[in-house]
């Protein structure tokens, strides 16, 4: 499997805080990379900086096509429901009304959506929005998935179903990045990855 | 063809959302409608004090519209969206919103104030609301926080209530023209080509200025593609620890 995912040399500043410093990460299509680390390693930064949202100071990223990113915390429109936000996006990728709401239902039904909810989305249990978070991350089928604790607030069966999903999307050759803290499943992926607490945050009161 | 529809899709999603918001627009109509009631007695000052607070309702929902998105805006973007594409799909729902307001706020001001010249009251309010939409979206995309947005709005559309049409200060103002336009109406002769030329003017800086900072806000880097990270060497990763 070709490399999907390349990082090299990644540094971010804030101020005079180093979050990430000469960072490398490689994740070849189908493979399963668990990004772990302490509170303040930099695991969001890092993904954000790989799905372009923020820039790094120094390093680069390259990619073998689409990301999928799911925010660790569901970043969605109050008032619109689980198919508006399906043809929202759906639409950002040239997918129609219908076919949007199709595969987002066949995603969402495979991590236990209530689809017969037709509640705007402030209405949903954090799970729930989390479900949609992630479908919405899945949409348009990309081959580079970041998760960043995508399981937030998921029950034990959904929250089981996930790591077999990522065994799936493994076997379609997708790259793909979890963010984790659950130790326990660390066994269900290729490799762990441990990102440092950099030195420098010792000085700015970051935790060690 | 695909921008089109995905303006659309904005413009219809952002319909949705603020056709929800029941409180949100019975203040959006409330607002400059308490602002000329309550002004009723001085005469033109009312009518200058409801047609220009028609941009206090019109930019806030636009603002508000664009500061509480600004995480989902982003992943838009990523999905494919352009930074421009967000801000005319507001600008899509919002300006015939605004203008629907306008017709109907003017029309009983027209009905109760007795202008000159009706229509123009009519097209100066109508301005107001147009103006709004791209002041607002460009408050909202330079300003972080709700609270220094607000604080923004609120000074400049209270300026340009508190200060006369012949001061310098006015002349700078976003709600010049369409102020001078809702003067206009209440006598039978005074400007009206300037001022439009004058809002066209502004309304189209001020959409430069939103997009300039949306792009800051929102813009999402585009990694090299495919081919190359084949090409790309396994660096061995020496910064991180394997498990």
């Amino acid at each position: 499997m070709t490399n999907q995912l390349v990082v090299s040399g990644v540094t971010k500043r804030y101020g005079r805080t180093t979050i990430l410093e000469d960072v490398d990460l490689t994740v070849r299509g189908g493979e399963v990379v668990a990004l772990t680390g302490e509170n303040g390693a930099g695991k969001t930064t890092l993904m954000r900086i790989c799905a372009g949202l923020i820039r790094a100071d120094r390093g680069e990223v390259r990619v073998g096509g689409a990301i999928g990113y799911c925010p660790q915390s569901p970043g969605l429109f109050e008032l619109l429901t689980a198919d508006d936000h399906l043809v929202m996006f759906g639409r950002g990728a040239g997918i129609g009304r219908s076919e949007s709401i199709e595969r987002g239902h066949d995603i969402l039904a495979e991590f236990g959506y209530p689809l017969h909810e037709r509640a705007v989305t402030r209405d949903l249990s954090g799970g729930t929005r989390q479900k949609l978070n992630l479908a919405l991350a899945l949409l348009t089928d990309p081959n580079v998935l970041l998760l960043d604790e995508p399981y937030q607030g998921f029950d034990r069966g959904t929250y089981v179903n996930f790591w077999d999903h990522c065994e799936t999307w493994r076997g379609q050759g997708k790259a793909v990045v979890v963010v984790t803290h659950m130790l326990a499943e660390l066994e269900r992926v290729d490799r762990v990855v441990e990102l440092p607490a950099h030195p420098s945050r010792a000085h700015h009161g970051f935790a060690r | 063809m695909n921008v089109l529809r995905r303006i659309l899709i904005m413009g219809e999603m952002h319909g949705r959302d603020l056709t929800r918001r029941h409180a949100a627009l019975a203040l959006l109509i409330a607002l400059p409608l308490s602002f000329y009631l309550a002004s009723t007695r001085s005469g033109a000052t009312a009518v200058s004090a409801g047609g220009v607070g028609m941009a206090f309702a019109v930019s806030g929902a636009t603002m508000f519209s664009i500061l509480s998105s600004i995480e989902v805006d982003q992943r838009l973007v990523l999905a494919g969206y352009r930074p421009i594409e967000l801000l005319m799909g507001r600008l899509l729902f919002l300006g015939p919103l605004g203008l629907v307001i306008a017709a109907g706020f003017s029309a009983l001001m027209a009905t109760l104030s007795h202008p000159a010249r009706p229509w123009l009251l009519v097209a100066g309010v109508g301005l107001v609301a147009l103006q709004s939409v791209p002041f607002g979206l460009a408050v909202g995309a330079a300003l972080a926080r709700e609270l220094e947005g607000t604080l923004v709005l609120i000074g400049v559309i209270g300026l340009q209530l508190a200060v006369e049409l012949t001061s310098p200060v006015a002349k700078v103002l976003p709600f010049y023209g369409p102020s001078r336009l809702i003067s206009s109406s209440l006598t039978q002769d005074g400007p009206i080509l300037g001022p439009l030329v004058q809002t066209s003017l502004y309304g189209l800086a001020l959409m430069i200025l939103a997009r300039l900072f949306v792009a800051r806000r929102v813009d999402v880097q585009q990694h090299l593609p495919h081919a190359d990270v084949a090409d790309v060497a396994h660096p061995g990763e020496p910064e991180l620890d394997e498990a």
